[in-house]
């Protein structure tokens, strides 16, 4: 197709919508039948309070007042003396379907403090002291796939984080409308070599044409689709969870979304704060999980939680808690093998900074995800695989 | 001595200054190259922008020990970070010096310090002005002071570097980052030095603070020397070692030569320099900007233009109005929001400036930019250059275009195809 082509199509863009014979006319869609959403909880979660050790005598000496308990909290019992934070409960039902796991005590040896740094670490798999520049599914996705891998969608400036990487097709964007929007400005050119800062200036953006016209037309085909992806209650996390779905249901061939949860870095008063953001998480989540499974796709997908780290054992003078190292993360999906995984931290036993030791590295659960959902190997096979997906 | 004439200056102009702006490169090439370059590492107009009161360090530290208040920390934090954003852009729209800014900028992004972390934004004003003091000056001045300057104290710990409780943050980041670069020390070096700035903090009226009851004075092994060294001693070791001046030779290439690997000859070269003039920053750019790749024609159009070379090197050198809301938005979408670096690595430039989301932002900028008060006798094309198609293609793009462009449009029409090639994004 030559650009003008291009703009024929986009002026139809607003026309599609209003048309749904001619869209279902076509068929369902081609949809992808692997997709991993990446969900950032940014700011670092706690995750005793998430999943709570409602056993564990130390988590009542350490927390006082932010401790949560079974009966006056209202927490739902999973096993093993863990439950969950009340907020989360819209995501209780995938427990018992045997469709949520937990992970626990994920981390890494010697665990860094610095948000910054930590998420760098956590987005490229490297260990602590080592510092790497693509993210870790630049070592997954290219043996899985050619063209588009992901998409990280979020209001306001989306970061490509572990979709970063010189061998991946990615793209951030708030959401499909404003991204056909702005790609309607965007030309084809050849690539020049006149120098290798221009060679690498148009390679992108032939690579941003191609991939832009891919998801304009796959939206404008398929838009009558895109309804079916409504009920998201309101906030950042459900309008971004909102633009996933409708993406995935027009048949964006994108593997990985990758959107954010804010309000994880709860140094004061943390209840509420987290309760609240924890609860916006379940809500959002809930939403999409429906809305997949309207269309045949809750096996198609697989959603995972992850953070730049945890926090303190002990709540600190401000009712809240200070950078900590491991945490637990939750894995959902039609394919998931319901259950908890990993290993609930010896809170007896802290590190100088009063942080608990991590007892799963979190380059497993990359290594999982690719070695069990996508069938390929990872360089982090040797953390050991988790059999969390069936 | 020969004179630069058009070409030439305008590669000296929009690769030293903010932009190609027209005057400044017709003035520079009437002159020789050597002319030029003095005049260029001259620069010493440190005038800047009057900026609104910035809350003090001793509120802010209040507020945050409050628990109750801490939380407007965060708010205020955010809205003076925007201040600051603002002051700066301005400067940078304006300057009559703007190879010091460049330069300015240049050292901002080596010694990060960003709002984020540090939540001082009096701090943060007060160390971009020691960038412009220091701008051209010696790199070792720069490096002391740095290392006991208020806004780095707090982004790199090392007010929390104590002797019970060492903090090896900032202690890594000078090795790794500000001097010898990764794979030049080991870990046992990062802890003694570490050791050795123990103390170094900020003090209740927010200057740097010798506390001498936090120091560790056991004795320190640092890069195969041993004593009981202080920060001093540490940073003295670190100007003694070569790879320091290697690490800010290979920055200059990035800034001024190309975007691939720097050649490790004139790397040496350039390094011998820096070091034999005792870390003189200005004799290192007379090398740099008087080199053969500097001048070498294969190198035109070998750098990526960076956000704020897009953005307000457009805005200066052509005559279109600045947005209503400003241009830091921009600037902070395009990755390159000044004060807010995304790490203490700064920002890695070359072609990590461009991303998918980055062209478009880019695109979708020159865009508006260029196509503005579109109307013939307009403001903006009056006030555009009447040249030939030609000399308005030399004067606006540093390679052929890569698109056709026709050079008998009407020069507004022309300005803005120049604008929207891609050509346009390098330097």
């Amino acid at each position: 197709m030559d650009r003008r082509d291009f703009l024929k199509y986009s002026s139809l863009l607003s026309a599609a919508g209003v048309l749904p014979e001619f869209v279902y006319a076509s068929g369902v869609p081609q949809r992808q039948d692997k997709i991993v959403v990446l969900v950032e909880l940014k700011g670092g979660n706690d995750g005793f309070n998430t999943l709570v050790p409602y056993r564990d005598d130390y988590y009542y000496k350490y927390r006082k007042h932010l401790a949560l308990e079974l009966k006056k909290h209202k927490l739902f019992e999973l096993k093993n003396g863990k439950a969950l934070n009340p907020s989360l409960k819209a995501l209780s039902h995938f427990w018992d379907a045997g469709q949520m796991a937990w992970i626990e005590g994920v981390g890494y040896p010697q665990g860094v403090l610095s948000h910054f740094r930590s998420i760098d670490i956590w987005d490229t798999a490297s260990s602590a002291n080592q510092v790497l520049s693509d993210g870790w599914l630049s070592k997954v996705l290219p043996q899985y796939k050619k063209g588009l891998h992901g998409i990280a969608v979020r209001e306001g400036q989306a970061i490509l984080g572990p979709l970063d990487g010189t061998n991946l097709n990615c793209i951030t964007m708030q959401n499909p409308k404003s991204f056909e929007k702005q790609a309607y400005y965007i030309k084809d050119v050849d690539v020049s070599r006149q120098t290798a800062a221009l060679l690498h200036i148009t390679n992108k953006q032939h690579q941003l044409y191609e991939v832009g016209k891919k998801i304009t037309e796959q939206m404008r085909v398929n838009r009558a689709y895109t309804r079916g992806a409504r009920g998201f209650a309101k906030g950042k996390l459900g309008h971004s969870l909102q633009s996933v779905a409708g993406m995935i249901l027009c048949g964006v061939d994108a593997p990985v979304y990758k959107v954010t949860q804010e309000g994880f870095d709860t140094h004061t008063l943390q209840l509420g704060k987290q309760n609240n953001a924890l609860y916006q998480l379940a809500h959002g989540l809930n939403t999409f999980a429906t809305i997949m499974k309207k269309n045949n796709m809750w096996d198609k997908v697989l959603i995972m939680t992850y953070s730049e780290f945890g926090r303190r054992a002990k709540v600190n003078k401000s009712g809240g808690t200070d950078h900590g190292t491991a945490s637990a993360h939750m894995v959902l999906g039609g394919r998931v093998r319901g259950g908890l995984y990993g290993k609930h931290p010896n809170l007896a036993n802290l590190d100088e900074n009063g942080n608990v030791h991590h007892t799963t590295d979190f380059r497993s659960l990359y290594a999982t995800i690719g070695k069990k959902w996508w069938g390929v190997n990872t360089p982090w096979q040797g953390y050991g695989l988790i059999p969390f997906i069936k | 001595m020969a004179k630069l004439g058009f070409v030439e200056a305008r590669h000296l102009v929009s690769r030293t200054g903010l932009g190609a702006e027209w005057n400044e490169i017709n003035r520079v090439s009437h002159l020789s190259l050597n002319q030029a370059v003095t005049q260029l590492l001259q620069q010493r107009n440190q005038r800047v922008p009057a900026i609104p009161r910035l809350s003090s360090w001793h509120k802010m530290s209040s507020l945050y020990n409050n628990i109750g208040r801490r939380n407007m920390v965060r708010r205020i934090a955010m809205n003076e970070g925007k201040v600051l954003q603002t002051w700066w852009v301005k400067h940078l729209l304006t300057t009559r010096t703007p190879f010091l800014e460049r330069m300015t900028l240049f050292w901002h992004n080596h010694f990060p310090s960003s709002i984020e972390k540090t939540k001082q934004a009096n701090f943060l004003y007060q160390q971009n002005l020691l960038f412009r003091r220091h701008a051209l000056g010696n790199y070792g001045s720069l490096l002391r002071e740095i290392a006991k300057d208020p806004a780095m104290l707090l982004y790199l710990d090392g007010n929390l570097n104590t002797k019970k409780k060492p903090n090896e943050n900032f202690a890594r980041e000078v090795l790794e980052l500000f001097t010898l670069g990764r794979g030049y020390f080991k870990e046992i070096d990062i802890r003694e030095a570490a050791r050795a700035f123990t103390g170094w903090t900020v003090n209740k009226q927010g200057k740097f603070f010798n506390n001498v009851a936090e120091h560790d004075n056991g004795v320190k092994t640092f890069l195969g020397h041993r004593g009981n060294f202080n920060g001093e001693h540490i940073i003295n070791i670190l100007l003694k070692q070569k790879r320091t001046a290697e690490v800010i030779a290979e920055k200059m290439w990035h800034e001024f030569i190309n975007v691939s690997r720097p050649n490790p000859h004139v790397i040496q070269q350039w390094a011998n320099i820096f070091r034999g003039s005792n870390y003189s920053i200005a004799k290192l750019l007379h090398a740099v900007l008087t080199s053969k790749e500097f001048w070498d024609k294969r190198n035109r159009g070998g750098l990526i233009k960076s956000p704020i070379d897009l953005a307000i090197g457009t805005l200066r050198a052509l005559p279109y109005p600045l947005p209503r809301r400003g241009i830091e938005h921009s600037l902070n979408i395009m990755g390159q929001g000044v004060f807010q670096h995304p790490s203490v690595k700064g920002w890695s430039g070359g072609t990590d400036w461009i991303s998918t989301q980055s062209i478009l932002i880019r695109t979708a900028l020159m865009n508006d930019l260029s196509g503005s008060r579109f109307k013939v006798g307009g403001s903006v094309s009056r006030r555009l250059p009447n040249v030939s198609g030609k000399r308005m293609q030399e004067w606006l793009l540093a390679t052929r275009p890569v698109e056709k462009v026709d050079l008998t449009l009407g020069k507004q029409r022309l300005a803005r195809a120049l604008v929207l090639d891609p050509a346009y994004q390098v330097n």
